[in-house]
């Protein structure tokens, strides 16, 4: 760790005393929209350990040092020779601070002649982050867009043509531009960014207006439209930025293809990376954010159905709707009792349509999937393998870990790659809690007995019979691997379509499970029976979800 | 500002607030820049049902997008009265329609500034009690304190026509209703579900598509949407402003008085409120944090030690409390 990759932003008050930069010790803080996660790390037996780590609500952290003093006031009870050792053993000494910062929900209005222009643009604007409302020239009229664009909390105007533009675009073009110039003269201050053709009309805005021109000739982006308008909305050290970068590491550091799931209160990310082409290479990365897949946002009827449509605890309707309400008002409130069982169905939720909006990241079955962001710490960790396989229903074999600290995050700011590489291959292990392997089979058929496992660690084998439509659950603690076999009577896909398997599994809070249920998941009409058959499969890996 | 650590504040005062109005493209600005007001002074009439309208006939003056374009006649006929949307091609688009609703300050201050078609924005005397949301358009009156924790349907009557409600336990859409219907000037409430919010809209919205020129009924909603009864500290305050004029604005949510923030009760740091979990509603002393529990359901979590009211020692996770300041 060196100084000059910490801070990445001084969070809150400065400490009363000033505070010793050491190098042997940092804190790091993932201030998010709800709650704030701190930690302590330091450097222990030559390499950097997790000392503390807590998260409480973000309303209650107005200057992060109390928070920090806490963290700090545990480790020196719980080892003050350690706490000595690191210089820490004074109240009021903060190390460092490398910090994240989650971004607050962010609207843009999209603007274009067309339908087309409209849908392509709103995708772009969506995929960076932005909740979008959109309106072409085409569709509505100039009343309704200027009503749109007007509101008090559109952050900013995006205006795009093709380039050169399309016929049918033509005649509308410098309409939408005169319509674009007289809402940014009434809300002065608000940027706006002209993309294609729309580009050379910037000096028809009022003087003083923040606009960005990004031309797009024969529709090739002259600049990377996303990587712009992500960088509009998010402010420095932003946290899911952070957590792009840090996935990217954790691909070079693990020589794994990672996908990072983070599901919060004010956005939703689906990042996938994989190793470079040789050693040393830096790793592919491509991510896509999902606005509309914030935890527990019901923006319409259909939204409400996705998370009735995963509840295991009885609530109608009207009453879950006030439920939501209140957990997008106060997220870090009532987490206990059915608190938790609300917030697994609004993450399965969440979840689905976080892999719904970013179907260009579909692909092959990553090696490692990485659940970060704060929503997976308001349940159990063995309980988000299980969030993670009802809602992802994608055959094929995968570990799980979590983010359980939120460390990645603020680890991701650290800007010099190499540094940041090497602290999070030294924190891996203390930085990811490991839920476990995760096998989800599909053809299996329901009901039936549809094979065997043996799993074999050391010299002692575990035999199971599997049954299909059901959960085969394997203890398989953190740190244990094992060889699994799996034999089924029929033809499965597995990631790889095939009757035997034989692959490594890796330990966790979870241990190995083997999903045997239908691909996509077949659920019951009816709410009580539906409620009744997920429960039953919630109590599996949730075993103390009702005491 | 101190409290009880982890727990999240909630700010109650804002002194001299500034608060926005909304405006539509198409309302009629009454009032001027920087010019003094008193509650129930007009500033806009709002446009209802407004339609665009292309003209072709210039007034070279007036070409800035929000400008006011008099009626003039034109080739077909008149060209009515309207707001300047945007001009192109020698061709202007103009916002107009019919402007029955006025929109009144809701209290004394001054007129800060003014974006057509976006908002006005005043600076208001005194102080400005923070709510969670406003249904309606800003309104004022009397507050009037009804009693009880019960029904709030069974204690309202004609005397308290003009008058702004505090509903201090249950309220719904069928009480608000009614007390709209009762000439009842506006509500505060603690909390309000949410099929009882669109009921409030829908109510309203259909009481604006009549003819007849309509005083707004504002809503305010102190909480959110599971029902509770009024917080100790908001309970006081309201006790202290009972009988005297007061308004209600939107933006943001807040109930406004004439006094200062010294005339006001201040609210003592320690005490603090449960607003989630098996505690829900009640409120004590916070003395001390109590460091990671678990909590039923499995997760490990943060917790405080609070003397409650009722005498009872309770261990409550910190993000099921929260302090007014």
């Amino acid at each position: 760790m060196t100084d000059a990759a910490a801070p990445a932003r001084e969070a809150g008050a400065a400490p009363t005393r000033p505070a010793r930069a050491r190098r042997d010790a940092f804190v790091t803080l993932d201030r998010g929209t709800a709650t704030c996660a701190a930690a302590v790390v330091a450097r222990v037996d030559r390499r950097w350990r997790l000392l503390a780590a807590t998260a409480v609500p973000a309303a209650g952290v107005p200057a992060s040092d109390a928070l920090f003093e806490i963290l700090l006031d545990r480790v020196r009870t719980a080892d003050p020779a350690l706490a000595a050792g690191l210089g820490l053993d004074e109240p009021g000494t903060i190390p460092p601070t490398i910090e994240a910062v989650g971004s607050a929900m962010a609207h843009a209005v999209v603007l274009a002649a067309t339908e087309v222009a409209r849908q392509r643009l709103e995708a772009d604007a969506t995929a960076a982050g932005w909740r979008t409302t959109g309106a072409s020239a085409e569709r509505l009229d100039p009343l309704e867009i200027t009503r749109l664009a007007t509101r008090p909390d559109v952050a900013a105007l995006v205006v795009g043509t093709g380039d050169p533009p399309a016929a049918d675009e033509r005649e509308l073009v410098d309409e939408l531009v005169a319509l674009a110039a007289s809402v940014a003269e009434r809300r002065p201050g608000m940027p706006v960014i002209l993309v294609g053709a729309a580009a050379a009309s910037a000096s028809a805005f009022p003087l003083g207006t923040d606009v960005v021109a990004v031309p797009r000739p024969h529709g090739e982006p002259a600049v990377d439209l996303r990587a712009l308008l992500a960088a509009r909305r998010a402010g420095p050290a932003d946290a899911r930025q952070a957590l792009i970068a840090v996935t990217a590491t954790l691909a070079e550091v693990l020589d794994l293809r990672i996908e990072l799931l983070e599901v919060g209160m004010s956005g939703a990310l689906r990042a996938r990376a994989e190793p470079g082409p040789e050693p040393g290479a830096p790793a592919r990365i491509a991510a896509v954010e999902a606005p509309s897949a914030v935890l527990g946002l019901v923006d319409d009827d259909a939204a409400l159905d996705r998370v009735e449509a995963w509840a295991t605890f009885g609530l109608d309707r009207a009453r879950l709707r006030d439920r939501l309400a209140e957990l997008r008002l106060a997220p870090w409130a009532d987490l206990g009792g059915d608190g938790a069982l609300l917030r697994a169905a609004a993450l399965r939720a969440s979840l689905e349509r976080l892999v719904a909006g970013t179907a260009e990241l579909d692909g092959p079955p990553p090696d490692l999937v990485v659940l970060a962001g704060g929503a997976w710490s308001s349940i159990p960790a063995p309980a988000a393998l299980l969030v993670l396989a009802d809602a992802v229903r994608r055959p094929g074999i995968v570990q799980v870990a979590l983010d359980s600290a939120r460390l990645l995050a603020p680890l991701g700011t650290i800007e010099d790659a190499a540094e940041r590489a090497r602290v999070v291959g030294e924190l891996l292990a203390d930085a990811l809690v490991p839920l476990g392997t995760l096998a989800i089979a599909r053809g299996v058929r329901a009901g039936r007995q549809a094979g065997q496992l043996r799993l074999t660690v050391g010299d002692a084998p575990v035999d199971l019979q599997l049954a299909g439509g059901r959960l085969a659950l394997v203890d398989l603690p953190p740190g244990q691997a094992g060889a699994v076999e799996l034999g089924f009577r029929t033809p499965v896909d597995l990631g790889v379509r095939g009757k035997r398997f034989a692959l490594r599994a890796t330990g966790g809070l979870a241990g190995l499970v083997v999903d045997l249920r239908d691909v996509p998941l077949r659920l019951p009409e009816r709410a009580d029976a539906r409620r009744d058959v997920l429960g039953s499969w919630e109590a599996a890996l949730w075993p103390d979800r009702d005491r | 500002m101190s409290g009880p650590p982890l727990v999240s504040a909630r700010p109650l005062f804002v002194v001299e607030p500034r608060v926005r109005i909304a405006l539509l493209p198409g309302d009629r600005i009454v009032a001027t820049s920087g010019a003094s007001v008193v509650a129930g002074d007009v500033l806009a009439e709002r446009v209802r049902d407004a339609r665009l309208v292309e003209t072709g006939d210039g007034h070279p003056a007036t070409s800035h997008p929000g400008s006011w374009i008099p009626a003039e006649p034109g080739r077909r006929g008149t060209v009515p009265a309207g707001e300047l949307l945007f001009e192109h091609g020698g061709r202007r688009r103009i916002a107009t329609g019919p402007h029955p609703d006025l929109v009144a300050a809701p209290a004394a201050g001054r007129v800060v500034a003014i974006h057509p078609g976006v908002e006005l924005v005043l600076g208001l005397d005194g102080t400005g009690i923070r709510g969670a949301e406003l249904l309606g358009d800003p309104g004022h009156g009397r507050l009037a304190l009804l009693p009880g924790d019960g029904d709030g349907r069974i204690p309202l009557e004609v005397a308290h026509a003009g008058a702004i409600v505090v509903f201090p336990g249950r309220a719904d859409a069928e009480a608000l209703t009614r007390a709209r219907a009762m000439g009842i000037a506006g509500a505060v409430v603690p909390a309000l579900a949410e099929r009882d919010r669109r009921d409030v809209v829908a109510s309203e919205a259909r009481q604006r598509a009549g003819l007849h020129r309509l005083a707004p009924f504002p809503v305010l909603i102190l909480d959110g949407y599971m029902r509770r009864s009024l917080a100790g500290p908001m309970r006081e305050i309201l006790a202290v402003l009972a009988g005297s004029e007061v308004g209600l604005a939107g933006g943001p949510p807040m109930l406004l008085t004439a006094l200062s923030l010294h005339d006001l009760p201040s609210p003592d740091p320690d005490r603090v409120r449960v607003r989630g979990g098996p505690e829900v509603g009640r409120e004590g002393r916070f003395t001390g944090l109590a460091g990671p529990r678990r909590l039923p359901g499995g997760i490990v979590v943060e917790t405080a030690r609070v003397h409650l009211d009722d005498g009872r020692e309770a261990v409550v996770a910190v993000g099921d409390l929260e302090w007014f300041t």
